[in-house]
């Protein structure tokens, strides 16, 4: 069934199964109170009618008596005549028929019974007559049986309409406020995205539910959010600012200093160390403010061809790659989304160079892009690999693991990598080669 | 220590200005800076390199009439100033008219930051700590935009060494040199500014479009493949290296 998927999922909404529950609650209700009603109504329309046929067979009884036995089968054929509604039925104390209808003639035992005549079924009450003669007068059931069916039809009717009101009523009610829980997930969703400017609807005051006083405190926990961010983002940048300054004011002096010290080889060896060093810490601090940065901005929406990312990094660095021993290959699909061109460039340089720094000479060093509906971007390479174990920590920021803490890079490469696929929505994965290691920028499904 | 004065100069008629830009020696720098040690250093750096540089310390001194909008060739500004952010002051000074070209020096270096320097008006942004032939070479390269302006000739000469950009064909004393897309992209930055300075840094940028440091030998691998081809067999050498990771091309 192609609808089978999305009945699952409205299945599993909170207020369906309450509302189907609800609904057989209510048809259950509605279908005992007009059982109730058809039965009493039922009893009531009978007892109308043995009152009106005990009266009629009262009158003819009251006849015979004031005019005798011989003027009954007149009085009978005249108000079957009139017709009002009833039947009768005559027969002699022997038993032989002298009006009205034979079948009700026929029956010749006192009291209620009900039969059949050419009109149809009958209600009949027999008595007998001073004279041992048989008197049944019978009141026709087709009629009332109409009314009757006809008053069942209603009941149902408005029972199913008084159902489908409700139904539709609490439907209306809970579509919206599944319309205002899903503004809510929307809002939660585009914050998960890095936006703190959004904020949740809130209604009037004077009608505030728990929905109202939901989104109010997920929109003072924004408020809250977004002052510690741009309190941290502050003190990052005054931070940054500080340190630049003093940083800035060493490289001058430092250049001074080499400069002095030309003309003396030994100090001026030293100096150039220095320098070195002074990159290194100077190269840290630019990757610890940008990882901060990355995490703190939104996702990017440009449109990003991915294999020229790829291809333009990967030319850039194969002189470097192959003259270090190692070889480099392509393989690039097109693939298309949305992103930052110098974060996605950054991150694959960021692994290429993690390639180059970890593996032996002769390594063969692969970069692919693989398109689809989640495009993936990944590096491959035939060296020493990351033990599973050890994988998750090799993406911490400064989670470099013991074999790699001689050689140099700042253990930021990688965070880097990681912080840029979250950026796009998708995440960084470490994986094996069989044998080395495959690291794979995979963005989410729908980015192409 | 020779240090230039620190007061702004005196307003310069703009005629002479205009006319003495191209064949002038000294380049006319402003730094507005408010980092005092910081400032002397740099002018100090920058005199050693043959400019002639004014400090100012603060964005409202930068912004008063004859200061920022005077006879100056690059200006240097810090964003976070005293009184006036260096981004408002730029604003400021365009606003007036001013067209010279501006290199925001600052702490700020979020990406952010600089998209908003450079939409302000900035021709150039520099994260501090930067060396002194870095900041050389930046300002060279804004000085040069308006001396010789971007649509330049289509072959660009160099001694013997010729660049075709028409037809993207290199030529060393008549004879072709085969070269790789980015080896003719990193020849021509070298070329555009031939007799100056070009750091690593700026490489990456033009050349690559990285906006970022990969910290592997790119841009000294690529420079190596580039010499041997134009400066091999036994020709007069044309791509120098500068000490503090730079690269000049020029006759010797």
């Amino acid at each position: 069934m192609a609808g089978g998927p999305a009945m699952r999922r409205l299945w599993r909404r909170t207020g369906v199964r309450l509302l189907a529950l609800q609904a057989a609650a209510l048809i259950l209700a509605f279908g005992l109170t007009g059982a109730f009603a058809r039965i009493s109504i039922e009893r009531l329309a009978e007892q109308g009618m043995r009152a009106d046929v005990a009266g009629e067979t009262r009158s003819l009884d009251d006849e015979w008596r004031r005019k005798g036995a011989g003027h009954l089968p007149y009085t009978i054929a005249k108000r079957q005549r009139l017709w009002h509604g009833f039947e009768y039925g005559l027969a002699s104390p022997a038993g032989a028929g002298l009006g009205g209808a034979p079948q009700l003639a026929a029956l010749q035992r006192e009291g209620w019974s009900t039969a059949r005549t050419a009109t149809g079924a009958v209600l009949a009450y027999t008595e007998r007559l001073p004279d041992g003669g048989w008197l049944t007068v019978g009141r026709n059931l087709a009629n009332e049986q109409r009314q009757l069916d006809a008053l069942t039809g209603l009941l149902a009717l408005s029972g199913a309409a008084g159902v489908a009101i409700c139904l539709t009523t609490a439907w209306l009610a809970t579509r919206w406020t599944w319309g205002r829980v899903d503004q809510l997930s929307a809002t939660a969703a585009q914050v998960a995205e890095g936006r703190l400017d959004v904020r949740a609807p809130v209604g009037r005051r004077a009608s505030s539910d728990e929905l109202d006083e939901l989104s109010l405190a997920f929109n003072q926990m924004l408020d809250r959010i977004g002052r510690l961010i741009d309190e941290l983002r502050r003190v990052t940048t005054d931070v940054a600012h500080d340190m630049r300054r003093p940083l800035n004011r060493v490289r001058q002096k430092l250049e001074r200093l080499a400069r002095a010290t030309e003309q003396t080889p030994a100090v001026a060896e030293e100096v150039r160390r220095l320098e070195v060093d002074f990159l290194e810490i100077i190269h840290t601090f630019d990757a610890l403010l940008q990882l901060a940065e990355i995490e703190g901005r939104l996702r990017p929406q440009s449109r990003v061809d991915l294999a020229a990312v790829a291809e333009r990094v990967a030319e850039a660095l194969r002189p470097d790659i192959e003259e270090s021993g190692r070889s480099l290959e392509t393989r690039l699909e097109a693939a298309a989304v949305a992103g930052d061109t110098d974060l996605l460039a950054q991150a694959l340089a960021n692994l290429l160079e993690n390639a180059l720094r970890h593996t032996p000479e002769g390594s063969r060093i692969a970069v692919e892009v693989q398109s689809g509906d989640a495009p993936r971007l990944l590096v491959r390479d035939d060296g020493p690999g990351i033990p599973a174990a050890l994988r998750e920590r090799a993406l911490a920021p400064f989670g470099r693991l013991e074999a790699s803490r001689t050689t140099p890079g700042s253990g930021l490469g990688l965070a880097i990598a990681a912080s840029v696929a979250t950026r796009h929505g998708g995440r960084l994965e470490l994986g094996d080669a069989g044998p080395g290691l495959e690291v794979a920028i995979a963005f989410p499904p729908g980015a192409a | 220590m020779d240090l230039p004065p620190l007061q702004a100069q005196p307003r310069r008629a703009r005629l002479f200005l205009r006319a003495a830009t191209a064949g002038r020696p000294k380049l006319r720098i402003l730094i507005v800076e408010d980092d005092v040690e910081a400032a002397r250093y740099m002018a100090d750096d920058l005199a050693g390199f043959g400019l002639e540089v004014t400090v100012v310390h603060d964005g409202v001194a930068a912004a008063a009439p004859g200061v920022g909008d005077g006879d100056y060739d690059v200006l240097i500004l810090d964003r976070m100033l005293p009184s006036c952010d260096g981004l408002t002051l730029l604003r400021q000074l365009r606003a007036r008219g001013v067209e010279t070209p501006a290199l925001f020096l600052t702490a700020m270096g979020a990406v952010a930051d600089r998209v908003a320097g450079l939409e302000g008006g900035g021709d150039d942004y520099v994260v501090k700590p930067v060396d002194s032939v870095e900041l050389h070479a930046r300002i060279q390269a804004l000085a040069r935009r308006r001396v010789r302006p971007a649509a330049e000739a289509s072959l660009l000469v160099c001694g013997d060494l010729e660049l075709d950009r028409l037809n993207r064909a290199a030529r060393r004393g008549g004879e072709a040199i085969a070269l790789l897309p980015l080896e003719y992209r990193l020849l021509e930055v070298l070329m555009l500014a031939r007799g100056q300075t070009v750091t690593r840094k700026m490489l990456l940028e033009q050349v690559w479009n990285f906006r970022f440091d990969p910290r592997t030998n790119i841009v000294e691998t690529h420079i190596c493949r580039l010499r041997a081809k134009v400066d091999g067999a036994g020709r007069a050498p044309l791509i120098r290296t500068i000490r503090g990771s730079g690269y000049l091309l020029a006759e010797s």
